[in-house]
């Protein structure tokens, strides 16, 4: 348990310019570092490097289920590509994923700020609540998470309609939440930031805590705004947590698969199709790996180019400053 | 906090009681935000805990039952009851417990070389256990079956952890990263004092500074691996071999979805998340960020 | 706080050393082991039937051990797939018949011979269809199941409705006074029908002598554009819009319609034979012992006087993969599974048997026999081999959702659904 204190205020007092390591020097030019990082690799090499080097190949051949049984694809060069490009529902998709994934990211990266400052605020017994309850969303298996939300929106049996009508906010008696796409992306959006907010809250709280508070006194005390002493002092603090926490959001959101799939039943209309979707129905549904691969492969180009500032930044994080 | 005030002129001492009054009306307030937001966040884990006590006829009621009123276990025991329950609570702890701790030892050595080395291809290796992440896992399943298949992993709890280890390392490897960065220059120096080897001194002194580290990430292994759930249905064939969340899943089928028994299997399969959550609860909110602040 | 993970970590890998060396030893496809697909139907409709075939089989290959592994109908092809790929398939696997056609049209299951099955000769007309292509048979009828109106009798009497609707129109006029005499709940249903039940749909467009998809001269066309299919498909909205509150976005497995009518939610719905049951489990709809009384079933009248609404002959049949490497042993499991007195099991189970000599095996069930008498008249979806692309891509659930919620037109969703479907079953596999 005292460990943890020495490494706290370590990683607290260690000021942020790059120091020379005594070791590090002098094991800088051998081949120490490679035979470090071999095992990580190793493995990752192991298990994606084929995987990666097939999903591109597939992309360039036409491979339906008759292919798939005889383990041969038909090379047909960049046809799969131009189809998806030339396709203005893809373009829709892609669009509605960005979005999907922006809204997600902000409400995420919010609401796990204003919580994660809120925690810094309450009493320790509310405090401890709140923790609890952030860990037990966060422990909740995805399968399980939307095993309850659909529950609770249910048509017939939702706890939601129920309390609304009850509430006389309206009458919701069966009131279909996915019938209307806008009130559906609602649920799925919601279920999905609640899933999510916990491991914001709670790295950004921790982040909180560190942040001395003596210097969020002074500038109290020199008449700064509560909002200026978040924008001016606790920002800048924490500006690796977000740049990690963000990053780590969009790549997240951006390939949201599994809720909107099991909340719609494993059977979504198009008008809830997001990349990860329309990828998924083309390959196993459609049985059109080729274009399903193709899919991927955009989605992950067009991954790359949103979060470049952000690996960037990490990149430039981990050259150590 | 009025300790800096506490010599003030009696003039002053009215305007501190009200600015008092102002601060526990405030803090009230907060507290009454905190609980609501707790409120939201818990509710729908209560709702799964609820249907998992409640008869079968008061978990489809005209009128929800708001609380258990006539608890029963039977849907625990049901659940519990169901083929391969043991056999895969056993398989979900094996798969667990070598994820978080291979992913712990690579994550370690490869932190290390990212943290205290400055070499050719480091960059690189940043830019791919980022990019790692970024693929979709569904483009994945056929090639990364058909990888395990051509070295006899397939069916094997191997073969999964495998698979989940390359998942969970760049998550790792780049949190304990930043806790490597944390650990002060005068301890390494105090290491180099000692005779022993220089590479074993420097794994002795930072082993106990970064537990906190080694904490927060096991946990995200833990959650990440206990989870999952196509890459173990797809890889796991025997029903003796399969995981808790694919157990989970067959009691949604095309003829019924038993709910009270799949909430019991849930609240069953978040509580070992739960146990081990609390149980490093007090090193997780450092542990988290002393990564984070260093990148 | 150190010890504590010391200890977890010894903890793990002495778990580990037993689980890697166990599953090390286990060698990989031994002719000594016969790998079965199921799905859990049987697990938890007829396991009695598993057990007799497997227990005749090993009596018959006392050396071979048989697993049978159960699947689940959302993600069963999507493992099986992988399997293809990496050429490590099971040696017998179940299929929808719905599903069959396009892994016969790949080349994905070995040709059978039928004369060598029990019951060939007799076999359920629609089940063997569903496993011939191109002249060949690639796997053996397993099971069917028709669909029948289950009804309260109560509520029909309640509205002086003493026998079950013969015709159509007084299948009609019955919700329409159960409407008005207990329509004031919004939760009440005459017809309990969800939007994206398309075997229902589908049902209708066969009673007006309309086609989902014909082949002309090898090219495939999707046709519910035609005047009986819009015809059909209006019945078919103007009747749930009328007697059904049923979610227009949902299909008929969320939630199962035996809930909401165990509820008294609902007065009638169309299921399987096996639904009867589920309306009393209490884990389902937990309705009492003596709701039974209530109850009643009759197949869905048609529009033309004596005859039924075709129901959807839905069913599974079992295939032998093409990369087997115990296909012998994969014939006599499926000959022992599908032998008369196994078959008697999963008919009495709430199913069809795959033969016509065992059709009166549910006669005296007063349950059971409405479902076997909607047998009569049937549909099939077109045997296509890209058929089930269709279903996947849920071309007639949207479309069914965007005639109920008024989202479009019946021609608009129609045409659009028919070229949908024009396009996928030609695409090239």
């Amino acid at each position: 348990m005292s460990s943890r204190s020495p490494a706290a205020t370590a990683a607290i007092a260690a000021p942020a310019v790059a120091r020379r390591r005594p070791f590090g020097r002098r094991l800088r030019r051998g081949a120490a570092p490679y035979a470090l990082l071999l095992p990580a690799a190793a493995v990752i090499g192991a298990v994606l490097g084929y995987p990666l080097y097939y999903l591109v190949r597939l992309s360039f051949q036409h491979y339906g289920l008759f292919q798939l049984v005889r383990h041969k694809g038909e090379a047909i060069g960049t046809a799969n590509y131009a189809q998806i490009l030339h396709d203005g529902f893809f373009w829709h998709v892609v669009l509605r994923t960005l979005v999907f994934a922006a809204v997600c990211v902000v409400l995420t990266v919010v609401l796990g700020t204003l919580i994660a400052l809120l925690l810094a605020e309450v009493g320790s017994f509310v405090r401890l609540l709140l923790t609890a309850g952030l860990i037990f969303a966060w422990a909740t298996p995805v399968v399980v998470a939307v095993s309850i939300w659909s529950w609770m929106v249910d048509f017939e049996f939702g706890v939601l309609n129920w309390t609304l009508t009850e509430l006389h906010v309206g009458d919701y008696t069966h009131h279909d939440w996915f019938a209307n796409p806008w009130t559906g992306w609602a649920v799925i959006i919601s279920l999905i930031v609640w899933g999510a907010i916990p491991f914001v809250a709670i790295t950004l709280y921790a982040g909180l805590t560190q942040v001395s508070p003596e210097l969020v006194e002074a500038a109290s005390i020199d008449g700064a705004s509560r909002w200026r002493v978040f924008r001016d002092i606790t920002l800048p603090l924490l500006k690796p947590i977000y740049v990690i926490v963000i990053s780590l959001s969009i790549i997240w959101d951006f390939q949201v698969f599994n809720q909107v799939w099991l909340i719609l039943n494993g059977s979504p209309r198009t008008d809830y199709y997001l990349m990860a979707i329309y990828a998924y129905v083309e390959s196993f549904k459609i049985s059109e790996y080729g274009l399903g691969s193709a899919i991927a492969v955009v989605m992950v180009a067009i991954m790359i180019l949103i979060s470049f500032f952000y690996v960037r930044e990490m990149v430039k994080v981990g050259e150590g400053e | 906090m009025s300790s800096p005030l506490a010599g003030a002129p009696v003039a002053g001492l009215r305007t501190l009681e009200r600015g008092r009054r102002r601060k526990r009306a405030r803090r009230m307030g907060v507290n009454a935000l905190g609980l609501l937001v707790f409120a939201i966040i818990i509710f729908p884990v209560y709702w799964m805990i609820a249907t998992a006590f409640k008869r079968g006829s008061d978990i489809f009621a005209d009128t929800p039952v708001w609380f258990p009123l006539h608890p029963t276990l039977s849907n625990f025991s049901d659940a519990i009851h169901r083929p391969h329950f043991w056999a895969d609570v056993k398989n979900s702890l094996i798969i667990v417990g070598c994820v978080v701790v291979f992913s712990l030892v690579l994550a370690f050595l490869a932190a290390l070389a990212l943290a205290k080395f400055r070499f050719y291809g480091r960059k690189a290796f940043i830019v791919l256990i980022i990019g790692v992440q970024m693929i979709p896992l569904n483009a994945l399943i056929i090639p990364i079956y058909l990888v395990l298949s051509k070295a006899h992993q397939v069916d094997k709890l191997s073969g999964v952890i495998v698979t989940y280890l390359t998942f969970v390392l760049p998550f790792t490897v780049w949190t304990l990263r930043g806790f490597m960065l944390g650990v002060p220059r005068e301890l390494e120096e105090a290491a180099q004092v000692d005779g022993s080897t220089r590479f074993g001194a420097f794994v002795r002194i930072l082993l106990p500074l970064i537990g906190p580290g080694l904490v927060a990430t096991s946990i995200f292994a833990f959650i990440q691996a206990w989870n999952e759930f196509i890459m173990a249905y797809v890889l796991l064939h025997s029903p003796e071999k399969q995981t808790l969340t694919v157990w989970l899943a067959s009691f949604i089928t095309d003829r019924g979805t038993a709910w009270g028994p799949l909430m019991a299997g849930a609240t069953l399969t978040a509580l070992p998340v739960v146990i081990f959550f609390v149980a490093v609860q007090r090193k997780i909110a450092f542990g988290l960020t002393a990564g984070a602040v260093r990148g | 706080m150190k010890t504590r993970l010391i200890a977890a970590v010894a903890l793990a890998v002495a778990l580990a050393i037993p689980a890697s060396t166990a599953s090390g030893s286990t060698t990989k496809a031994s002719a000594s082991k016969l790998v079965i697909w199921l799905q859990t139907d049987a697990q938890n409709g007829w396991p009695g039937a598993v057990a007799a075939a497997t227990s005749a089989f090993k009596a018959q290959h006392p050396g071979v051990d048989v697993e049978v592994q159960y699947q689940q109908w959302t993600t069963h092809l999507q493992k099986f797939d992988a399997s293809i790929a990496a050429g490590d398939v099971p040696d017998v696997i179940e299929m929808g018949n719905t599903e069959t056609t396009k892994y016969m049209a790949a080349g994905a299951f070995s040709a059978l011979k039928a004369k060598n099955y029990p019951n060939s000769s007799t076999w359920l007309t629609a089940l063997k269809q569903s496993c011939s292509f191109g002249g060949k048979l690639y796997c053996i009828p397993y099971y069917a199941g028709a669909r029948a109106v289950i009804y309260r009798k109560d509520l029909y009497r309640s509205v002086g409705v003493r026998t079950a609707p013969k015709t159509f129109a007084k299948f009609i006029s019955v919700g329409k006074k159960l409407m008005k005499k207990y329509g004031k709940n919004k939760n009440f249903s005459a017809f309990y029908e969800p939007g994206q039940n398309w075997y229902v749909a589908m049902s209708f467009v066969a009673d007006y002598g309309g086609t989902i998809a014909v082949n002309k001269g090898g090219k495939w066309k999707g046709t519910l554009n035609t005047p009986q299919a819009i015809r059909a498909l209006t019945v078919f909205k103007n009747t749930t819009r009328l007697l059904s509150r049923a979610s227009k976005t949902t299909d008929e497995a969320h939630p199962f319609p035996s809930i909401p009518f165990a509820k008294g939610r609902a007065a009638a719905f169309i299921g399987n034979g096996w639904e009867w049951p589920y309306v009393f489990d209490p884990k389902g709809g937990a309705a009492p012992k003596s709701f039974a009384k209530k109850m009643g079933a009759y197949p869905m009248p048609s529009h033309i006087r004596g005859r039924y609404t075709p129901t959807f002959l839905g069913g599974s049949d079992l295939a032998i993969p093409a990369q087997s490497k115990n296909k012998q042993l994969a014939a006599d499991w499926i000959k022992q599974f599908t032998n008369s007195s196994n078959e008697r099991t999963i008919a009495k189970a709430g199913n069809i048997a795959n033969t016509t000599t065992l059709v009166n095996v549910n006669k005296t069930n007063p349950q059971l026999a409405p479902f076997a008498k909607a047998a009569k008249y049937s549909w099939f979806v077109p045997t296509a081999p890209n058929w089930v692309n269709v279903e996947n891509a849920n071309v007639l659930k949207n479309m069914c959702t965007a005639i109920l919620t008024n989202r479009s037109s019946v021609k608009d969703a129609a045409s659009k659904a028919s070229s949908q479907m024009t396009k996928i079953l030609n695409a090239k596999s």
